[in-house]
């Protein structure tokens, strides 16, 4: 790519967060609910001071919660979403049994599961099932609530699952049979065959659950009865009128965002290099 | 074991496989077939006659429904040690470079990373290809590179046993007599039992030292090849040869010959050879 090519593709990138700044900026004169752009990044200066008109930590230590209850119920999808969709995506017998319960499930939005989870599991966490009555001294493992993680676990599951299913679905026959002809038994087959065959559906799985996971973050700390988190801090701002920390934690949300998606994009680039280029 | 080392013995063997769409299908019917240790048998038939369900029983891939199939001297119920199969497609697994897609056999049996490095370099110098092409990926090769690399990983572990279905059959004629005069070579040095099926009757006449004809599920005919080696296929035995297997293969292709013609509905035969 040329230079010339490389500085139009920014300039053109960069529009539409132009754009964005002006119509914030024009919106926010003489709003007591648009707050202004210095007001916000004031805020985003100052990522560990604790917010003085808030009940609320600091909106690093928000970020820093939010991302542990995502990655908590993210990493538990992964671990137990790709082994029953491979199991799904292998065997006729789990595909009739699990595959409609499992294509059901995905439609329901997983903040419907909210109450649920805050009734199955209450306020414990890992710190109260560690430590009892002494949970409170360790604020950020009794942040990580099982009844967010629950939901976060619920949202990522599926998309992951039936990723891995259909990934699984499409190694074909002739590898797995050149492998086994090589002499490989079960476990082998799953790991030189099925498993990078289905990497790059599986990926794709990883990247769509991650980004529900994160959306429901958000949706599980707004709800009540939780504390802590961006969710939780956009939430409480709305309460007390401090509209700069919500618009702060919105752009900090989206930060994240785009960083696990990228994160998630070089995995995908990675497992799937062998596959040729459409052209 | 021993004395039976390298033999393939079909004992009545059938097959029968069932298709939704229709039914019953017979691919094998009471086929009687032994290849000898260190012989290049080819198995000549059109299209859907059985050749490739031939060669998934021998693999273990398949059990056949009636008979057995007996292996280095054992009943196989699944894939043998010391066999290679080399599929029309090659079957190279996309994700691999081509070095790792050679040494996968000797990967499977647990063979130390440097070992089985240096002996999937040999295999690779061995079927021409040239080492530069060790980083590659398949698709980024020609379908003849993909057809040695094929070849290549079937012989790295030093297999006794090598099936082939119609491994050129999807490459060029320039590129098909180079691959079948390697293959030849190969044998010659190594001296496997080779298991090839063809519908392709230049291609058997220039492999095989015995020529087994297979119509409508069934063996029905057999021709020795006692041409010399290296054959040429413009020398005039290989001619009469070529035509000779070709009027024994007209002979049986309508099934008239054999009393086959007049079949069932449910009885033809399986789709894919």
């Amino acid at each position: 790519m040329t230079a010339k090519r490389i500085l139009v593709r920014l300039a053109l990138g960069a529009v539409p967060p132009m754009a964005i700044l002006v119509i914030w900026h024009v919106a926010s004169v003489g709003s007591v609910v648009v707050p202004s752009i210095p007001a916000v990044v004031e805020v985003l200066a100052h990522p560990f001071r604790a917010p003085p008109t808030l009940d609320a930590t600091s909106l690093a230590n928000g970020a820093l919660v939010s991302v542990l209850r995502v990655l908590a119920g993210f990493v538990l999808a992964a671990a137990t979403a790709v082994p029953i969709g491979l199991l799904v995506g292998r065997s006729r017998t789990a595909m009739d049994m699990l595959q409609p319960t499992m294509a059901a499930a995905m439609v329901i939005s997983p903040i419907a599961w909210i109450p649920v989870a805050i009734i199955a599991f209450g306020l414990s966490s890992p710190a109260t099932a560690l430590f009892g009555d002494e949970a409170w001294r360790y604020g950020l493992l009794d942040r990580v609530r099982f009844a967010i993680v629950a939901v976060i676990w619920l949202g990522a599951f599926f998309p992951i699952a039936l990723n891995a299913a259909a990934g699984a679905r499409g190694v074909r026959e002739t590898h797995i049979e050149a492998a086994r002809v090589l002499g490989a038994g079960w476990r082998q087959v799953l790991a030189k065959v099925i498993l990078p065959g289905a990497a790059p559906a599986i990926v794709t799985g990883l990247r769509v659950g991650g980004g529900i996971a994160w959306r429901v973050i958000i949706a599980a700390e707004i709800f009540p009865g939780t504390r802590g988190g961006l969710g939780y801090m956009i939430a409480t701002a709305h309460e007390q009128a401090s509209y700069e920390y919500a618009f702060a934690s919105i752009i900090v949300i989206g930060a994240i965002g785009l960083a696990l998606d990228g994160l998630l994009h070089l995995a995908a680039a990675r497992v799937s290099r062998w596959q040729p280029k459409e052209r | 074991m021993a004395a039976d080392a390298g033999t393939i013995r079909f004992e009545h063997t059938s097959k029968r496989y069932t298709t939704p769409a229709r039914g019953e299908v017979w691919a094998l019917r009471g086929v009687d077939l032994a290849c000898e240790a260190g012989g290049l048998t080819c198995v000549l038939g059109p299209s859907g006659c059985g050749k490739t369900t031939l060669l998934r029983l021998a693999a273990g891939l398949e059990s056949p429904t009636a008979g057995r199939v007996v292996v280095d001297g054992r009943p196989v119920t699944a894939p043998p040690p010391g066999i290679a199969l080399v599929s029309q497609e090659g079957a190279l697994l996309p994700w691999r470079r081509v070095i790792d897609n050679v040494a996968l056999g000797l990967e499977i049996r647990k063979v130390g990373r440097a070992e089985r490095r240096a002996r999937a370099r040999e295999a690779i110098r061995r079927v021409h290809l040239p080492p530069s092409v060790d980083r590659s990926l398949p698709h980024e090769l020609s379908g003849g590179m993909r057809q040695r690399v094929a070849l290549a990983r079937a012989l790295c572990p030093g297999p006794r046993i090598l099936l082939m279905d119609e491994p050129f059959a999807a490459v060029d004629e320039p590129t098909r007599h180079l691959l079948q005069d390697e293959l030849v070579r190969l044998w010659q040095a190594d001296r496997q039992t080779i298991l090839f099926v063809t519908h392709n009757v230049e291609e058997a006449v220039t492999l095989a030292d015995r020529l087994v004809v297979m119509t409508f599920s069934r063996t029905v005919a057999e021709v020795p090849v006692p041409l010399p080696r290296p054959r040429d296929r413009l020398d005039r035995a290989f001619v009469d040869t070529l035509l000779e297997v070709r009027r024994t293969f007209a002979e049986h292709a309508d099934g008239k010959h054999d009393g086959y013609a007049e079949r069932p509905a449910a009885s033809t035969n399986a789709e894919g050879g």
